[in-house]
């Protein structure tokens, strides 16, 4: 206790240090006073007196010395010291801070921005839910061992049966249309099963979120909603007096109960919702047929479970596994082959991490690439200040300066250089954050995109961990050099400079040829990415994008029944074909290569035999007659849909793909073929091409159209299509007004070219490609500001060596080479270390791959790999290319000293 | 200097506070002449030293200082013994005497033990 308030005197001490020296001389001088007094009374005289006071006292800077290091902290006050005396180099040699300071921005910045996207997408995933690493995500799997959603009946027997959970709840999100008619508002919202907030452990910010009671699966009986606090406060002004007031939904009054706290967003990573309704209002809501929930067919709910305390991951799954496995066989009329299975939230295939989880690695590691490079960049700088001010470090060594003090005075000084970047890293992160969503695709993925990227408590740790490492790589090696300081050598070499410091240059050599080895890894990555993206690019879709206008439709939103809603699009389709400049209009479910899951239906073939297991679930569009020709998707054989193909047949039709035909009819007309699905007939009226449906990666698989008026059903998308001969933005107003002038309640809210929307599919690449483009010019600005710096200073060091030589009658041309290839030879040793690195790098980074929504299938990153090494020698060879230029400006003006003037100099 | 003992470490703090006790309000240069005397001129004390021992004993709040006037009108800084000082010397002094005491159990001659 004593000792602890004794510190504190002494902390306090550090600040008033000046007066109270004074202080403290004026005590020992009126010590001396006294004694001198003393002595004079006892006869001496006056100076006697004052010599043997001064004697007895034993040395009056002794005991100032012994005195100041009891009142402060020494090596807090040493610290501070080096602080001031570093600050005080740092604004003199502005230059060379600005440089250091803002590479270590860049690389510190960098490096934190990574972090803290992944902080966000993997580390901490859900905001505002109690306990989250308890938390996993639960996946359906088919047959083929895809991850789908679930439907509402597995989730009863689910949520009744398991016993390594707390519980399961399920989400189901939607487009919501709140408000009056005339200025609804587009809001995204999750349709949630009773218990949703209580298996997250959300708390109320007010209110009350839904209770036990609202469990019950009855539906229609819960008019009630919980809203985020987001929008409680631009909505409301954060009334507290919000609770039991009503809201619009989809021409629903809902009464809110209560307001989420701030920090939830919803179930999904990355992505904000802003209001939360009992699952069972989906049928008032959205106009869902209630059998719909009791069909297992149905699968649209993303499952998220609380995992018992003490239970493993591994057990619950198996828990899961095993209940599964058995639904399966107990309904193998629609579920033959289905399993479930757990995964942590962020492997989730639904939702953006997955596009992003890829990506994310990669960017980590090639953020810490360019921190390497940073920090040899600064540790070079390091070095030539060190050797600029080796008569400083000098003096101070034979003034009686130990070796540590100036080592450490060497690392303090590295620190407060990362710490100054760091500092200015950190204020540009939040700013990224906004980055991010501008990568996602356009659509509503770009709208729902919402992180947190203030930075907290780990993001802050973590940069100021990678601030101390930065300062340590940058700093270590010229305090070494300091300590190592000969003395005399140094004060007797007098003004000359350059003989002893040979060894130096080799180590900022090997510096530089780190950092080429460096940037080489990080062109050649970039080398990969774009090439793996221009190859994916290449690929044909098998349909034409382009003069395409998109508008996805969420009729459900303004109360429109399923008979009202294929009105509104036939109208629609009617006058956008009047239109000028528009050749096709179409409708379907699904947008082929877009964001959402695609779906699929189980059929059985009239003359094919499954074998045991056969996975018969078939991926399918539902598509207007235009829809085919709209796309140039063209039939091979039979006839596309027709306006005959509608409710009134009692046998429907259905087009399928060459892929299909391969499959199921080998050898064998299929025109004709009977095909039974959705508990109905189908005969097959044509046969088209294959195109891309979910990446463009993929090889074909089987799949199937069906015509939009005989399967169309409530709970199905409703995309719109209209092919133009200009530019589609040009229709844009055209279909507003013509929207407007059928139903002034329906918005057109985020109509975009079809070709930027399939861009989702190509979002992990293009990311990739671009971040690495991005971060690879800055490693190859950083790698050239540094072999520059070497070889200008290499080239002042050796001013008089090059006079000499030219005064005995070396050609410039001569020197010109000499001093390029001196820059050229560390440029190759740094280009084979690298070559080797970015070998290795390319196995690893090969193994990346992405999720696509859709089915949860996997791409790789980086296309397969033909012209690989054309990458590694293009990039080698651009950076020898560089190498040669920042030698060439130093060696330039080596070639034109004047060799009188250089030995005069000396 | 064989016949002069150095102040050993630790010690010095506890004739301070006792000094102190026993006469009130001292300037440092009284102190140390005080306890040169105390110890019947058998310690030599280096009086450099004795100031760092009187701010360790400030910080840690056994003493207090003020600048006053010394008996010949000399302007001084008087050290005071506080009431967590009194408490402080009662403890060492109680540690000390049984110190002592066992020390001298082990030093007395055998046949007494």
């Amino acid at each position: 206790m004593r000792q602890f308030r004794a510190l504190l005197q002494r902390f306090w001490g550090l600040l008033g240090s000046r007066r109270a020296d004074a202080d403290f001389a004026a005590e020992l001088e009126s010590h001396v006073v006294l004694d001198t007094e003393a002595g004079v009374r006892n006869g001496l005289t006056p100076e006697e007196a004052r010599r043997q006071a001064l004697i007895r006292l034993g040395g009056a800077e002794q005991a100032r010395q012994v005195y100041r290091e009891r009142r402060t902290l020494p090596w807090v006050e040493d610290l501070l010291h080096d602080l001031r005396f570093g600050v005080r180099m740092m604004t003199r040699n502005a230059g060379f801070t600005w440089v250091a300071v803002l590479t270590m921005a860049v690389g510190i910045g960098a490096t934190t921005t990574a972090f803290t996207w992944i902080n966000g997408v993997l580390l901490k995933p859900l905001g505002g839910v109690a306990d989250p690493s308890r938390l996993v995500t639960v996946e359906t799997v088919t047959s083929n061992g895809e991850w789908v959603p679930n439907s509402y009946p597995d989730f009863i027997d689910f949520r009744d049966q398991l016993k390594s959970f707390d519980g399961i709840a399920v989400s189901h999100v939607t487009a919501l249309s709140v408000g009056k008619e005339d200025h609804a508002e587009r809001v995204w919202g999750e349709l949630v099963s009773g218990n949703f907030f209580s298996v997250l452990g959300v708390q109320p910010e007010a209110g009350r979120l839904f209770l036990p009671a609202e469990y019950a699966d009855a539906p229609g009986k819960f008019p009630i909603a919980v809203i985020s606090d987001r929008y409680w406060r631009s909505h409301y002004g954060a009334d507290p007096s919000i609770v039991g007031k009503t809201i619009r939904v989809n021409q629903h009054e809902l009464t809110i109960v209560g307001v989420a706290s701030p920090a939830f967003h919803g179930s999904i990573p990355v992505t904000a919702f802003d209001l939360w309704i009992p699952y069972m209002e989906q049928p008032v809501l959205n106009g869902v047929q209630e059998w719909m929930l009791r069909d297992r067919h149905d699968r649209n709910m993303l499952g998220i479970a609380r995992v018992k305390q003490g239970v493993t991951f591994e057990q619950a799954r198996l828990e899961l596994k095993t209940l599964a496995d058995r639904m399966a066989v107990a309904n193998s009329n629609v579920s033959l082959g289905m399993s479930a299975t757990l995964m942590p939230l962020w492997k989730s295939p639904h939702g953006p991490q997955g596009l992003l989880v890829g990506p994310l690695r990669i960017l980590m590691g090639v953020c810490v690439l360019v921190l390497l490079i940073v920090c040899a960049n600064v540790a070079n700088l390091l070095l030539a200040r060190a050797t600029v001010r080796e008569k400083e470090f000098s003096a101070r060594l034979a003034l009686g300066a130990t070796r540590r003090r100036l080592a450490r005075q060497v690392l303090t000084e590295s620190l407060l250089l990362t710490g100054t970047g760091a500092a200015l890293g950190l204020a540009v992160t939040p700013w990224m954050g906004h980055v991010l969503g501008l990568l996602m695709p356009p659509g509503p993925m770009q709208q729902l995109v919402a992180m947190d990227t203030r930075p907290d408590l780990s993001v802050l740790a973590f940069t100021a961990g990678v601030c101390v490492l930065a300062a340590l790589a940058a700093g270590l090696v010229p305090a070494l050099q300091v300590s190592r300081i000969n003395i005399s050598a140094r004060l007797n070499a007098g003004g000359r400079s350059g003989a002893g410091s040979r060894g130096r240059n080799r180590l900022r050599a090997v510096l530089v040829a780190g950092e080429v080895a460096l940037a080489l890894v990080a062109l050649v990555g970039a080398g990969l990415f774009a090439r793996g993206f221009a190859q994916t690019m290449q690929i044909d879709p098998g349909f034409n994008p382009d003069h395409v206008l998109l508008n996805q439709f969420y009729l459900n939103t303004n109360g429109y029944s399923l008979q009202q809603r294929k009105e509104f699009c036939r109208r629609l389709e009617q006058r956008m074909l009047g239109a000028p400049g528009v050749t096709d209009v179409a409708y379907s479910d699904g947008v082929p290569l877009g964001f959402e899951p695609s779906w699929w239906e189980e059929l059985r073939i009239d003359g094919y035999a499954p074998k045991p297991n056969e996975n018969m679930n078939i991926f399918r569009n539902v598509v207007s007659p235009g829809y085919l020709p709209l796309m140039h998707i063209p039939m091979v054989e039979g006839r596309d849909f027709t306006d005959a193909d509608n409710e009134s047949q009692d046998v429907g039709a259905m087009i399928v793909n060459e892929a299909f035909v391969r499959r199921f009819s080998a050898g064998r007309n299929p025109i004709g073929t009977r095909i039974h699905g959705w508990g109905n007939w189908f005969r097959v009226v044509g046969v088209v091409k294959d195109s891309k449906y979910h990446y463009l990666g993929e090889t074909a698989p089987p799949y199937f159209y069906v015509p939009f008026r005989q399967i169309y059903r409530e709970d199905m998308n409703l995309a719109f299509y209209v092919r133009t001969k200009g530019e589609p933005d040009s229709v844009l107003s055209t279909l507003r007004a013509q929207v407007r002038e059928l139903d002034p309640n329906v918005t057109v809210f985020d109509a975009a070219p079809l070709k930027e929307f399939i861009g989702a599919s190509l979002y992990p690449q293009k990311v990739a490609a671009s971040l690495m483009t991005v971060l690879g010019s800055i490693a190859l600005l950083l790698a050239a500001v540094g072999l520059y710096s070497v070889m200008a200073y290499s080239v002042a060091q050796r001013t008089q060596e090059i006079g000499v030589r030219m005064a005995l009658g070396a050609r410039p041309g001569h020197v010109l080479g000499m001093v390029i290839r001196q820059g050229l030879t560390i440029a190759v040793a740094g280009l084979i270390a690298g070559g080797a690195l970015a070998i290795l790098m390319a196995r690893a980074v090969a193994s990346v791959s992405f999720t696509n929504s859709a089915m949860g299938s996997s791409a790789k990153l980086v296309g397969s790999g033909a012209n690989g090494p054309v990458i590694y020698f293009a990039a080698a060879g651009f950076l020898c290319g560089i190498a040669a230029l920042a030698s060439y400006l130093p060696a330039r003006r080596a070639a034109s000293i004047e060799p009188m003037q250089a030995l005069r100099a000396e | 200097m064989g016949d002069k003992t150095d102040v050993w470490q630790g010690t010095l703090s506890l004739m301070v506070l006792r000094t102190l006790e026993t006469i009130g309000p001292q300037h440092g240069y009284g102190l140390a002449r005080r306890i040169e005397q105390t110890s019947g001129d058998l310690l030599q004390l280096n009086y450099g030293t004795l100031y760092p021992a009187l701010l360790k004993l400030e910080q840690e709040g056994y003493i207090r200082s003020s600048w006053g006037t010394s008996e010949n009108n000399r302007k001084a800084k008087f050290y005071e013994i506080t009431k967590a000082g009194q408490r402080r010397l009662k403890a060492a002094e109680a540690e000390w005497n049984q110190t002592t005491a066992i020390l001298a159990r082990f030093l007395t001659p055998a046949e007494e033990a």
